[in-house]
């Protein structure tokens, strides 16, 4: 601060020195051309002409009007007469004066506005040149950390300070350093200690910049987001004039779009990859489907056949039954298998249309059916038709999962129940699929749900699964916006799991 | 075994299920050729006498639902499509593309008869030309001159969009027809979309002739493709 008020009382002393000096000089040359017998007027105009250079040579209109007046002055106390006074004998003077400071008021006016502009159009250039430069250079840049390179010097260079950037990621947080120039050819990284509340202020800014201790910060504005800030040192930033501080929004502005630039292409990278990958991943599912399914159905159908040709008494055809059990379990397992890998990337898009309530169920319980015969299952649904939006194909692996669990748990000959009914508060359709089988143990209802669970207590080999059939259910009824629980039933033995479906698409899910 | 004169054509890359295949059909007393490929298959139609073809839509050389349109410019022969179960879309249209009935693997050696019987059954339908007068499966019958349903021998009413339904079924017995077949066939083209209207109108029907409407006894859904009245 002070070494600010130093050099302008330098400034200060300088102007007045060099306007005395040109009055001195006028006078001097006045009294020269005085004794030499030249005519007043000569006298005036070498007056005039000190002022005019006074204007030249000093630094706005003060000095001018100064000059102007010491020269009126000066002419009165040593040309007119009575000599080395300020008063005047010939009136006539006074018109001569007030010519004279006229003139001189208007031309060192002229001559500072002159000045002036071409001090302004110097900048502009400057400005322009500086411009060219970013964007030229900008232009030329592949990365990021090359960009804030380019803009940290440049910005550096043209507002001579040592000026910084400091980016944050996609996710908008900042990054745990920033580029700060050390001098003209060196960029060190900094560590910034409180980036995260640095954000927030950049975030709630209402003024073009946050004054921090040591920087401002400009917000680098990119298309969607902040992508980072310039960081000026503090004492700079309070001297930038108007002019200035928009230069430097312009500059922050190409940096910006550089940035954009680089995102979009990074962007558009990224998702050419993806798509490979999923080409890829699509391909790989595909044919592990092929290939598992169609040895399997061979299999199946075979020893069906074998089946077919043995009696049953025949020890073959529990053999070849093993063979078929086995088979179709393995098929059952590599459909869930798909169904997880799908879901659980989260790649699984939802073909959710209106779906009859009973004819889902009814081809739930038309394959269960035909892989479990012995059991008849029991329906409960509305008298009148419900609509349900929802991926059909999906909620019948749901429904089979859960009616194979029943199966399983239950004797045959025991009862097994699905119902249906809307929850009309809450706009949801609830799908229970009841079994009278010995229910679930306390320990197990919380985890039923998770990957690769299987309940305790049971004789391992009888009880073959490995916990994905629930886990699918889970997910499944996640993603269709519902919720999916597992209780023992209070009316006697068995256990009852039932899910929530929504009964109208959101909006959000309708864009999707 | 009874000798048939039918010549089935099974088109199936995987060995193992061409021979399960190719056995159960000698087993029925069919004759029966076999093709590896799209192109095999394509080349065998045309040289030997086929009536059915039993066509894999996963084929190495190339697209299945290709040899369907292909197969469909010169000849109303047969087609049985079998698929894998996740390929829904790739039924409907290979349905919609002319197909006749699909299988999902895996399949049972009894689901393939019956699905081979309804479709040479519809064949021989097609080549005789008579008007039906009337249809009956299990203990619903319909008449077709008199446009009546019957269940159990008393007769039921139904709007007269329920009964073209119905009447459509029955002249397609044991044959899935899919939506929008049967969106076209009952309310014209320009339905072509409005899958709702069919869900309500089934319903309605369901109500009249099932017990019980989720475990229907004729009229079956195939999720994703379209319906199917039993022929058993």
């Amino acid at each position: 601060m002070s070494e600010k008020i130093e050099s302008r009382k330098a400034q200060v002393l300088t102007c007045t020195l060099i306007t005395c000096c040109f009055i001195l000089i006028a006078t001097v040359t006045g009294w020269l051309f005085r004794s030499l017998r030249f005519p007043e007027t000569n006298i005036v105009v070498v007056y005039i002409l000190s002022v005019i250079l006074t204007a030249r040579f000093t630094k706005g209109y003060v000095y001018g009007i100064i000059a102007t007046i010491a020269a009126t002055a000066a002419f009165n106390y040593v040309f007119t007469d009575p000599y080395f006074t300020l008063s005047v004998n010939d009136p006539t003077y006074f018109i001569t004066f007030a010519i004279m400071t006229l003139t001189s008021i208007i031309t060192s006016a002229l001559t500072s506005k002159v000045k002036q502009n071409a001090l302004e159009a110097k900048e502009k250039e400057a400005e322009t040149t500086a411009l060219y430069q970013l964007t030229n250079h900008l232009a030329a840049t592949s990365d990021i950390d090359e960009i804030v390179n380019v803009a940290v010097n440049t910005i550096s260079k043209i507002f001579n300070c040592h000026a910084a950037c400091l980016c944050f990621d996609e996710s908008g947080i900042p990054e745990t350093g920033y580029i700060q120039q050390k001098n003209e050819h060196e960029l060190v990284r900094r560590h910034i200690k409180n980036g995260s509340e640095l954000r927030h202020n950049i975030d709630n800014l209402r003024t073009s910049y946050y004054a921090g201790e040591e920087f401002c910060d400009w917000p680098i504005h990119g298309q969607d987001s902040v992508l980072g800030t310039v960081r000026i040192p503090v004492e700079i930033n309070e001297q930038l004039s108007e002019e200035q501080k928009l230069l430097l929004h312009t500059m922050i502005e190409s940096t910006a779009m550089a940035m954009d630039r680089f995102h979009s292409v990074q962007e558009r990278l990224r998702s050419l990859e993806e798509a490979t990958q999923e080409r890829y991943r699509g391909n790989l599912l595909r044919a592990i489907s092929h290939d598992l399914r169609t040895p399997l159905s061979g299999i199946m159908g075979t020893s069906e056949m074998l089946m077919g040709m043995t009696e049953k008494n025949d020890e073959r055809y529990s053999l070849a039954e093993g063979i078929f059990k086995d088979a179709d379990w393995l098929h059952a397992l590599v459909e869930n298998i798909l169904n997880l890998t799908r879901l659980q990337e989260g790649k699984l898009i939802l073909d959710k249309q209106e779906e009859a309530v009973e004819e889902v169920i009814g081809s739930a319980i038309a394959i269960m059916a035909k892989r479990r015969p012995d059991y008849d299952i029991s329906v409960n649904i509305p008298d009148d038709v419900l609509l349900v939006p929802m991926d059909a194909r999906l909620i019948i692996q749901v429904l089979v999962n859960l009616l194979d669990n029943a199966v399983k748990h239950t004797p045959v000959g025991g009862d097994i129940t699905v119902s249906v009914w809307v929850e009309q508060g809450k706009n949801m359709a609830v799908f229970s699929v009841a079994d009278r089988g010995c229910g679930i143990a306390e320990k197990d209802i919380p985890r039923i749900f998770q990957v690769f669970y299987t309940t305790h207590g049971k004789d391992t080999d009888t009880q073959r699964g490995i916990g994905l059939g629930l886990a699918i259910c889970e997910s499944v009824i996640n993603a269709h916006g519902g919720t999916i629980t597992a209780r023992n039933r209070l009316d006697g033995a068995g256990a009852e799991f039932s899910f929530s479906l929504p009964m109208e698409v959101k909006q959000d899910d309708a864009q999707k | 075994m009874t000798l048939r004169n039918e010549k089935i054509l099974v088109v199936e890359d995987d060995t193992q299920i061409r021979n399960f295949i190719c056995y159960a059909l000698k087993q029925d007393g069919f004759q029966v050729e076999t093709a590896g490929t799209a192109q095999n298959a394509l080349s065998t139609l045309v040289s030997e006498p086929i009536d059915l073809m039993l066509l894999d839509l996963g084929l190495p050389d190339f697209d299945g639902m290709e040899v369907i349109t292909k197969v469909r410019s010169w000849s109303e022969l047969p087609i049985i499509v079998v698929s894998a179960r996740d390929q829904d879309k790739e039924k409907a249209l290979a349905l919609d593309n002319g197909a006749d009935d699909y299988l999902t693997k895996p399949f049972s050696a009894t689901e393939l008869m019956a699905r081979i019987r309804v479709a040479l059954r519809h064949l021989y339908k097609a080549g005789s030309h008579t008007e039906q007068k009337e249809a009956h499966v299990g203990d619903l019958s319909i008449d077709f001159e008199k446009r009546l349903v019957h269940l159990n021998g008393s007769e039921i009413h139904v709007t007269p969009l329920e009964y073209n339904l119905l009447a459509l079924f029955f002249k397609n017995i044991g044959k899935v027809l899919t939506t929008q077949y049967i969106l076209r066939e009952i309310y014209g083209i320009g339905y072509g979309t409005d899958t709702q209207a069919l869900r309500a109108l089934m319903a309605g029907l369901r109500r009249k002739i099932e017990k019980s409407p989720a475990k229907p006894r004729y009229i079956l859904t195939e999720i994703g493709v379209g319906y199917r009245l039993t022929d058993e």
